[in-house]
């Protein structure tokens, strides 16, 4: 085992993590730790693009940007905080010009903007160019951006070292504060302890707790199991996008900015039917309004394909060249996977799950709270981990590349100037024992259960029952189901024993947290009797502002049990209206 | 209760879309697969006979092996559509992502191998020591700003974005240094040549409009341009299907060669550089 010191350690590297070590790299002493190495994490299938009211290409502002935020999220956004990202977004993509990300640009030489779902001028009246994009490769080319700039800044990274715990000690008035991490080295089996005056993490979703998802494989949640197994709060968990242009069957994602560049989904009739639930804006709704219409299109019985599963996302009326300048990727995903071409014949599409609204709670400055008020001194949390709340129930499309901008630098900023001020706080007694203790339990169980067997009839619980729309049943059913899946992990056993790259050991530690994160997600989605933004339960049809225009907050009980609370919705300008496009 | 048994239903054919024999029409059958086991102390390839149905990529099959007959081999994956860079390996001898090698471009009684790229050290099995990368990624400087236009003023033609936006696709999977012969077949050359893909960096650094940096004296001194002899065999594994050779190196040759042999450019650098 061996011990570092830090000032700041992030965990993860994906973009929220690494604009948080630009800024605290220059001021205090920063290690990085993550799962994977830095330009695999999923920031990188970010495709469309990043929102800022620069008003390159028409009239925008940073209010209307807020309003769409906040209506996106079907008001139950804190606006304060989608007041910081709306405004901090022009400079958030400026910054990372500056640091050489190639924006496509205007004839005039400015960074170019295009279309993007939800977003409109003036409150509402009709769609705005406001997505500053690089091809479809945005997120990708902010990830190497951001890594390149690291590296110049000499940040420290530790590259596959996976974090299985937080350590807190208590300080002089017995509040407990953060004092590092327990990690294990995936090339060596060893145990490392961080010791550090500050904790940001940046770790991600869940969306691995579903079968179809566009999530990478990495996406397990492990940053909010971790604080969950510390006692500390989830917020929201039940709210989860489900991104409507899945390749049909497979859940790979076809990005948005597909229908930002003119795609329009069809059925089975050829029917635009979006023009029925969104008159106005029509293909370019917000996510959440259009799976669930293609969803409704699909069990109406107006599904394309043999098995009528499935709606269509034509591309075929848009000039070639705009496809192979716009949405290269799009193409190839559509031929490699599904063997169809998008120049003359429409994709099968279907929702898929696609990112955490809900997660780690936290205040505009990325500090993490213990509950509705307080925080945790020298813990932070930034990008999808967190839940700020910037995307309330449904977040719009390019507001999460928007977020780790904002709040990664935010996060990287607050730990750094909290370090400075801070003692090394001591470590508790044997840091180690609880991640030894873990991985010795699953190296030498005997048991009969298989990882992968558990982690399929999860996924196939969650899509059945938790997906696009949910019911009682439906709820009931996979939280009995999930029950006995945990039941059942306490009994899995693994075949790799060795200590050498063991992702057998790893993806049986992941399954831990999946369970426990979808235990959460079922649980507050049960509790919350209404139907808002990503949350669409088919026996509470309506958005009841009375009784549910509030966060849940979600607590391990002593048993393991959860417990649900609430946390009021900050409301600074906008009050909640109908939601029409 | 009948929509949810609709839901129901779908998902089944998803899970059999992916995990199960087939629906009808589609095809299965077991193919034949040689794996290189292993470690640092060495290994050999292990046959194996797995399932394999339509529409699968070889990454699949891995999976299935890890899930059926070999809980304990080690590779690394991670999006599973050609954008992370991960589960690079070599297949059939010849270096390519697994989650972007379709099943279907084998005959079904073809053996398949599937070996760890091999210009690096093993780890374990399929995965790799890439930190060689790293490090190179580590000694190309990043964007220089220009002076004297603040950020927020730049202006670029869209032209000129495109140039170094080819080069940014790059998925750092490192198949291109896996394949290339420079440091394949010569370890020793591997402190004094970064590789196509880290030359590409500094191509695609180069030809961004504001940079400032002098990127092609560290092309040629600091990372070895000169021991590229252009066989184009990076571009021939390139998954993201970019010009390296083409596109990046050549043009990168030919402004060094400029700036070395041309008087007239020589000149200008040296006046230019007197002004300062």
């Amino acid at each position: 085992m061996q011990t570092h010191k830090y000032d700041v350690v992030i965990v993860g590297a994906g973009g929220a993590g690494m604009r948080a070590a630009l800024e605290s790299s220059t001021r205090a002493r920063t290690a990085v730790l993550t799962k994977l190495y830095p330009t695999r994490s999923h920031t990188g299938a970010a495709q469309g693009g990043m929102c800022a009211a620069l008003a390159n290409v028409e009239e925008d502002n940073w209010e209307w940007h807020t309003f769409d935020t906040v209506k996106g999220g079907d008001y139950l956004v804190d606006q304060d905080a989608a007041e910081v990202m709306c405004k901090e977004a022009i400079d958030a993509v400026v910054d990372l010009e500056k640091m050489g990300l190639p924006f496509n640009r205007t004839p005039a030489g400015r960074i170019d903007q295009r279309r993007f779902g939800g977003h409109t001028r003036n409150h509402g009246e009709a769609p705005v160019r406001r997505s500053c994009y690089a091809a479809d490769r945005t997120g990708h080319m902010i990830l190497q951006t951001l890594y390149q700039n690291c590296v110049k800044q000499d940040v420290e990274f530790f590259n596959e070292f996976y974090v299985l715990d937080l350590l807190m000690t208590p300080d002089a008035d017995g509040v407990e504060v953060a004092s590092g991490v327990v990690a294990y080295e995936l090339a060596t089996g060893e145990i490392h302890i961080f010791n550090a005056k500050a904790v940001i993490l940046a770790t991600g979703g869940f969306g691995k707790v579903f079968k179809t998802t566009s999530n990478a494989h990495t996406l397990t949640g492990d940053g909010m199991g971790v604080v969950w197994r510390k006692g500390l709060p989830l917020e929201d968990m039940e709210f989860f996008q489900f991104h409507p242009t899945g390749l049909a069957g497979l859940g790979i994602l076809l990005s948005e900015a597909a229908r930002g560049e003119g795609a329009i989904l069809r059925n089975a009739d050829g029917e635009r039917f979006m023009e029925r639930y969104a008159p106005t804006i029509k293909d370019l709704a917000p996510r959440d309004i259009v799976a669930r219409s293609m969803a409704n299109e699909v069990r109406e019985g107006r599904g394309a394909g043999p098995h009528k599963d499935y709606v269509l996302l034509d591309l075929t009326h848009l000039p070639r060249e705009q496809i192979d300048a716009k949405l290269p990727d799009i193409t190839e995903f559509a031929r490699t996977y599904l063997g169809v071409e998008p120049y003359t014949e429409p994709v099968p599409v279907y929702p898929t799950a696609h990112y955490a609204m809900g997660g780690v709670p936290t205040n505009i400055e990325a500090e993490v709270l213990r509950n509705n008020v307080d925080v945790v001194p020298g813990l932070y949390a930034a990008g999808e981990v967190a839940c700020v709340s910037v995307h309330g129930s449904n977040r719009l499309g390019t507001n999460s590349l928007l977020d780790i901008n904002v709040f990664g630098r935010r996060a990287g900023i607050a730990a750094a100037e909290y370090a400075l001020k801070a003692e090394l706080p001591e470590l508790p007694a044997d840091p180690q024992v609880m991640v030894e203790a873990m991985v010795s339990t699953l190296l030498t169980s005997t048991g009969a259960e298989k990882v992968n067997v558990i982690r399929t009839e999860l996924q196939n619980t969650m899509d059945r029952n938790a997906q696009v729309f949910r019911t009682e049943e439906s709820l009931a059913e996979a939280e009995a189901e999930i029950h006995a899946l945990r039941a059942r992990y306490a009994d899995v056993a693994i075949s790799d024993k060795g200590k050498r790259y063991n992702s057998d050991l790893l993806e049986a530690v992941e399954l831990g947290f999946l369970l426990d994160l979808a235990e959460v997600l079922v649980i507050s989605a049960r509790n919350r009797k209404e139907s808002r933004g990503g949350h669409a339960r088919e026996d509470y049809l309506e958005r009841d502002d009375v009784n549910y225009m509030k966060h849940t907050m979600a607590y391990r009980g002593a048993d393991g049990e959860v417990n649900l609370d609430w946390k009021p919705v900050v409301v600074t300008r906008y009050q909640p209206m109908a939601r029409k496009y | 209760m009948s929509e949810i048994q609709m839901s129901e239903d779908r998902s089944e054919e998803r899970a059999g879309s992916e995990q199960r024999p087939a629906t009808s029409g589609s095809r299965t059958y077991d193919a034949h697969f040689q794996v290189w086991r292993g470690d640092t102390e060495g290994g050999d390839l292990t046959d194996y006979t797995v399932e394999v149905n339509e529409g699968e990529v070889v990454l699949d099959i891995i999976h299935r092996l890890q899930a059926t007959q070999a809980g304990d081999l080690a590779c690394r994956w991670n999006c599973k559509a050609g954008k992370c860079g991960s589960c690079s390996a070599e297949i059939n001898g010849r270096p390519r992502l697994m989650c972007m090698t379709r099943m279907s471009t084998f005959t079904e009684a073809e053996t398949i191998t599937v070996t760890p790229m091999r210009a690096f050290p093993v780890i374990k099995d399929l995965v790799t020591d890439v930190s060689f990368n790293y490090v190179k990624a580590s000694e190309v400087p990043a964007f220089a700003p220009p002076a004297g236009v603040a950020p927020g003023d730049y202006r670029m033609a869209q032209v000129d974005v495109e140039r170094s936006q080819e080069f940014r696709k790059c998925i750092e999977c490192f198949l291109c240094q896996d394949t290339c012969h420079v440091v394949r077949d010569h370890e020793e050359n591997k402190t004094a040549f970064a590789g196509p893909r880290f030359l590409m960096r500094v191509a695609e650094l180069d030809m961004h409009p504001l940079d400032a940096a002098d990127r092609q004296h560290q092309a040629q001194e600091e990372f070895g341009l000169g021991y590229c002899n252009i066989t184009k065999c990076c571009t021939e594994v390139c998954p993201e299907h970019i010009k390296i050779t083409d596109n990046a190196l050549i043009p990168m040759k030919e402004r060094v060669a400029d700036r070395k042999y041309d008087p007239l450019v020589w000149l200008g650098s040296k006046i230019g550089r007197r002004e300062r």
